[in-house]
């Protein structure tokens, strides 16, 4: 179970590494695909698939300043 | 050979100069503290198995995976990539984490090898090949995804050489980083890190979005050219953030851009 677990955790660490990263990228292409199918305009799914990404990015440095006090 | 293959081959062989750089280290303390034969034979050995992981993988997935499906694997994979390297590279241009320090690594590796009482010695010791082989081929392996994601990708839209294209790409990087460490016989310090870690990220992250989202059924504007816009995107908005974290960061520790990169003038200008 330990060697499994040792496995699963390098594995998730070699491709993602980052919880908030590995969460926003799913919900950007979950979000496109199911938007996609239910035919939804194309600018739209565009917008929003990459806002997901970004958002992803700037959730994961704002976690990064908790607990940071301002210097200047 | 088109845009595309032509991004594809610098995105390769930008990532794998990043990487080859801190698996050089590794076998450079080897080198000196065992001796070239075994630190050699362990990299050698590591490259190999390198090479056979892209040919099977990439050979395995043209093949059996479906493009749309193919794309999406392809997008969501380089997307991950992208961000934690972007993420790493604003963390430390933003000051709010330390620069990777090549020479402090050497000389910890070497005090550990010491410390475990390994000494210089003719024959090949299996210990500095195994430390030798690790170090190439865990750096290597996320350089092997990327040729193998990047070329896929291209080999699918850009007929066929993708998969090649970027294999050269990282090919160039080993060769010159060899190359550079045998002149400098010493730690690769001058090559600009972070830059290089964020203007990969850049790249990934913008390919990784074009691509997933073409598998998805997103029709980009105007097609391929949306990519500039894309880099243009995402490169604005890794600059903001930097310049949003830098305030947060340690004063001491908050360098500018043209300092980070140019440690000559940062010399000169202190």
């Amino acid at each position: 179970m330990n060697a499994i677990m040792r496995g699963l955790k390098a594995t998730y660490n070699f491709f993602a590494g980052d919880a908030i990263l590995l969460v926003a990228v799913a919900i950007a292409f979950l979000l496109a695909f199911a938007l996609e199918r239910a035919n939804m305009p194309n600018a739209l799914i565009a917008v929003l698939f990459v806002a997901c990404i970004v958002g992803g990015l700037v959730t994961t440095l704002a976690r990064e300043l908790h607990g940071r006090p301002r210097q200047r | 050979m088109t845009a595309q293959l032509w991004a594809v081959f610098v995105a390769a062989f930008l990532a794998s100069a990043v990487e080859f750089v801190e698996a050089f280290t590794i076998v450079l303390v080897v080198g000196v503290t065992i001796n070239w034969r075994s630190a050699l034979a362990g990299a050698l050995a590591a490259t190999g198995a390198l090479a056979v992981i892209v040919a099977i993988f990439g050979t395995a997935l043209v093949r059996f995976v479906p493009i749309d499906a193919l794309r999406i694997v392809v997008g969501v994979l380089l997307v991950l990539f992208g961000l934690k390297w972007l993420k790493k590279a604003i963390l430390r241009y933003a000051g709010l984490k330390a620069m990777h320090d090549e020479e402090a690594i050497y000389e910890e590796q070497i005090a550990e090898m010491r410390a475990r009482g390994e000494h210089h010695q003719k024959r090949v010791d299996p210990f500095g090949v195994a430390t030798s082989f690790k170090s190439v081929l865990l750096e290597g392996l996320e350089v092997a995804f990327i040729v193998i994601t990047f070329g896929l990708q291209a080999t699918v839209s850009a007929q066929g050489r993708g998969i090649a294209v970027a294999a050269l790409g990282a090919l160039g990087a080993l060769l010159l980083v060899i190359v550079a460490g045998a002149l400098a016989r010493a730690p690769l310090q001058r090559v600009p890190e972070n830059a290089l870690k964020f203007t990969v990220g850049v790249m990934l992250t913008t390919f990784g979005t074009f691509w997933g989202g073409e598998g998805l059924g997103i029709e980009w504007w105007h097609d391929d050219i949306f990519l500039l816009v894309l880099v243009a995107f995402y490169l604005a908005v890794s600059l903001a953030l930097i310049a949003w974290l830098r305030p947060y960061a340690p004063t001491q520790v908050a360098p500018t851009l043209e300092e980070l990169d140019n440690p000559i003038t940062s010399e000169v200008a202190e």
